[in-house]
């Protein structure tokens, strides 16, 4: 049984598929990456993985029991986080700020309970602020500790919104183009980061435009082309498929 | 322990100084002002929430006030219920209105609270001039009796003032409390970023309704110390105008603390009753600045949500921070 | 109840009906070109009818000219409160703009009573007359006059929407706004426009109906509201909706007086309207379902 196991999944808007009988597994402890030309629907299909979209037929489920269906909230409780293209940081609160947020899916109190200090709201409280500056320094961020997300450089963004979806505690994290606008030593920082946190129990699934990224971290790759998957494999193979080959090369010469 | 004690002083200073009010203040007008401003500390701090914190706006948070008001009148005078029991109906009632009304409308995008708000608001006020047998209908409901604690009665202005003061004093503590911790950290979050809230594990609807429904219990609380103060209620009190103000009242306090919103609703309460704290007072300075309130209060909400949409907590914000940057 | 009886209240209904669908369409106009829900709108009716009945008191001009000069007035009105409060916020955050909108209600009601007077104010009909017999029912002749002259504003703003360069500007804004300034349109012309058209529309609205109701500076929170309601019901940002949502109102609420009681015809109207946003947010006649977070 796969980690998460993605069936025939279609999502239509109008007259429009934008994702058409998607089917694919995602082992545990490896990195997928999904990728292909633009308008290929892997935004689409991103966001019907994690919750913020429904598909109009197929399933996903994750570690056996069905996904589909479940509001974004619940689909991190389950254990499946992600990240923004746009990053979706707290502008006006402190990065350490941010990643006690994403504590929130793991701890639990609530109005009452935090109106009357009730007993173990402090250590609560004190055990998600540890492993928050955890995680900053993880990702080398613990600098960033006390400065409001705004200040934040484009490049360590990302890392921060990293670091906040790693504090939900996910099994499966999704990251949507976390190299977009990075330039190359940032883009080898991203790489450390995201072994780092395979190497720590998380399962990785990763829409990327970089090739050089993807063909380097990635042990199976997806290939996305106007809503239908045309090829699935290790990168050494991707790399040659002559209909990967024709949908990038294609979509090139319509740019022009 | 030291750095802890110095951070204590003011607040502790202040709550002295509320407290021995009435050993110093011997003006009984002054002292129901005074209770006034307590009335709508508590009023605005769930506003507070709503607004500063949650970033919602409610349109009609006056009927809650009257709920509240009504429900504690009723149970106090028709039934002959202790004051206890009438405070604890206007709780349940303003929660039971507040989670109805909240549902439905927040699943809605942003500004559909504020129309439903706006509609549940002007129906309330229809309801309490219909509802004769329990609200006394146009003429309004009255003998409400003072609140009883035991058998020490908080009688006008000594009474009242304590206890409204005692009141508005805990809530402060409580949504403190709330907005220090996870709660208050969610809702700055979902204020901050809804997608970015979510994917945090954060239910925002439901948030959103737990937070609404807070503010509406605030005002139902507001509401049954209003009635027990004044003995009286009618259902004028509670309109659309009365929302507005409150708005006025949580813009101006701005959003992310507690503290701007309790100093704009103690000044902006103060104002039309200016003739309490300056004693010099002629009537007819009086008169003009009663009648120029409401359109002050109007031009007001104007110039903070275009010139300075942090109000008074945006302004205190600034200043520590300059004080931090200077140290 | 008697045909004629019936026939009484759906005049009377398409009556409030033609004035909640000039209200409401205001409420459309500017929710379209900007998103934001403009609760100043009301204002614009009382202020239609303020205006009109103060320039025909004051300069004792004759009464189409006051009521032209009244609706000059109030669209003057609308474009500097979009001048000096709506424009300078500059980020467009609509939560924002809609609070903003409270407050220029507020302020423009109280300054309402300043400069006209806290009283009750009337306008004479415009044609003087007997009612017209239909089958039974009586229509007042103001209410011709209603009914002509809301058809005269829907169909000069029908034109101006798909025949002119600027309605086509407008719709365009109302599909996208970043699109249409994108490809060179004046997006904050367009909003002034916007409150310019929804002030004389308001105004028309307040100054058409002065006759039979009299006005004074606070009937514009009342039919605000249900306005409001109209353009709900019908859905927000299309204007045939806002017609039609108008009219539709205006006849439920006539409805619930002939068959309930007139106490509750208000409590219809806001029922309606909650109704509306809990069961069916976008309205009856818009196929929109972008309303769900």
């Amino acid at each position: 049984m796969s980690l998460l196991e993605v069936r025939d999944v279609t999502r239509r808007f109008g007259g429009l598929t934008a994702v058409d009988n998607v089917s694919f597994d995602v082992h545990e402890g490896s990195i997928k990456a999904i990728i292909g030309p633009n308008g290929a629907g892997k935004s689409t299909l991103f966001n019907v993985l994690t919750g913020f979209d429904q598909p109009c037929e197929g399933t996903v489920s994750f570690k056996g029991s069905e996904l589909t269906g479940e509001r974004p909230h619940k689909v991190v409780l389950r254990g499946v986080a992600r990240t923004f293209q746009n990053t979706q940081l707290f502008e006006e609160m402190t990065a350490l700020e941010n990643v006690l947020v994403g504590r929130h899916a793991r701890t639990k109190t609530g109005f009452l309970a935090a109106a009357l200090r009730l007993p173990g709201t402090r250590s609560e409280e004190r055990l998600a602020r540890q492993e928050a500056e955890r995680l900053l320094r993880l990702v080398g961020l613990e600098e960033w500790s006390e400065s409001p997300a705004a200040d934040m450089p484009h490049g360590l963004r990302r890392l921060l919104e990293i670091a906040r979806a790693l504090a939900t505690g996910p099994t499966l994290m999704l990251l949507d183009e976390p190299a977009a606008g990075l330039n190359n030593s940032e883009t080898s920082r991203l790489a450390d980061a995201l072994y780092r946190i395979r190497d720590a129990g998380v399962t990785l699934v990763v829409v990327e435009h970089d090739m050089g990224l993807v063909m380097e971290i990635s042990d199976e790759i997806v290939v996305l082309d106007r809503g239908s998957k045309i090829a699935e494999g290790p990168p050494r193979l991707i790399q040659k498929d002559p209909e990967v080959l024709r949908a990038y090369l294609g979509q090139e010469a319509d740019d022009e | 322990m030291r750095a802890k004690l110095l951070r204590f002083t003011p607040m502790a200073l202040i709550t002295l100084a509320i407290a021995a009010g009435p050993l110093f203040i011997d003006d009984r007008y002054l002292l129901k002002v005074l209770t006034f401003v307590a009335i709508n500390v508590v009023i605005v701090t769930g506003m507070a929430l709503l607004f500063g914190y949650a970033g919602q706006i409610s349109m009609g948070h006056a009927a809650f006030y009257g709920i509240g008001a009504y429900a504690s009148g009723y149970a106090t005078t028709t039934l002959g219920l202790p004051w206890i029991v009438g405070l604890f109906a206007a709780i349940v009632f303003s929660a039971v209105g507040g989670v109805l009304l909240a549902l439905p409308s927040l699943r809605l995008k942003g500004h559909y609270l504020a129309m439903a708000t706006l509609g549940f608001g002007e129906l309330m006020k229809i309801a309490f001039i219909e509802a004769q047998p329990i609200t006394g209908g146009p003429d309004g409901l009255g003998g409400i009796p003072y609140p009883r604690i035991g058998s020490f009665e908080m009688a006008a202005p000594v009474g009242t003032y304590l206890l409204a003061w005692g009141i508005a004093g805990l809530v402060l503590l409580l949504v403190r409390n709330v907005v220090t911790q996870r709660p208050g950290r969610a809702m700055r979050a979902l204020h901050g970023s809804e997608l970015g809230a979510m994917a945090c594990g954060i239910d925002i609807v439901g948030l959103k309704v737990r937070v609404f429904t807070v503010s509406a219990v605030l005002a139902g609380i507001a509401g049954s110390l209003y009635a027990h103060l004044v003995g009286f209620v009618s259902p004028s009190t509670f309109s659309l105008h009365l929302s507005v103000i409150l708005i006025a009242m949580a813009v101006v306090g701005g959003s992310g603390s507690l503290a701007g919103p309790a100093i704009a609703a103690t000044l902006l309460t103060l104002v039309p009753f200016a003739d309490a704290i300056i004693p010099g007072l002629s009537r007819d300075a009086l008169a003009l600045i009663q009648d120029w309130e409401a359109d002050v209060y109007g031009l007001i909400i104007i110039l903070v949500m275009l010139f300075a949409p942090g109000g008074v907590s945006g302004f205190m914000r600034r200043r520590r921070a300059v004080a931090r940057d200077a140290s | 109840m008697g045909g004629s009886e019936l026939l009484q209240f759906v005049i009377s209904g398409l009556k409030n009906g033609s004035i909640y669908a000039l209200v409401s369409l205001g409420f459309t106009i500017v929710y379209a070109s900007t998103g934001v829900i403009n609760f100043a709108q009301g204002e614009f009716y009382m202020l239609g009818g303020m205006f009109s009945v103060w320039v025909f008191a004051t300069f004792g001009l004759p009464l189409p000219l006051a009521a032209l000069l009244g609706i000059l007035l109030t669209a003057a009105v609308g474009v500097v409160f979009e001048l000096l409060a709506i424009r300078p916020r500059k980020d467009g955050d609509q939560l924002a703009l809609i609070i903003i909108t409270v407050g220029g209600s507020l302020l423009l009601s109280s300054l309402a009573r300043h400069f006209f007077g806290p009283d009750e104010l009337a306008l004479p009909a415009f044609t003087a007359g007997p009612s017209v017999r239909l089958f039974g029912a009586a229509i007042e002749r103001q209410t011709l006059w209603i009914w002509g002259l809301t058809l005269v504003a829907v169909v000069l703003l029908n034109w101006v929407y798909n025949k002119t360069k600027l309605g086509r500007a407008m719709r365009a804004c109302a599909i996208d706004r970043d699109a249409a300034r994108l490809v060179g349109i004046d997006t904050r012309m367009v909003v002034t426009v916007s409150f310019a058209l929804a002030a004389a529309l308001g105004g028309l609205a307040g100054l058409s109906v002065a006759p039979l109701t009299q006005t004074a500076f606070d009937v514009g929170a009342r039919v605000g509201v249900k306005g409001f309601a109209a353009a709900i019901l019908g859905g927000l940002g299309n204007p045939i909706a806002a017609v039609a949502g108008g009219l539709m109102l205006g006849l439920i609420e006539s409805m619930s007086i002939a068959y309930l009681s007139s106490t509750y015809k208000d409590a219809v109207s806001l029922g309606v309207l909650l109704l509306v946003l809990f069961v069916r947010p976008q309205g009856l006649f818009t196929r929109s379902r972008k309303e769900k977070v």
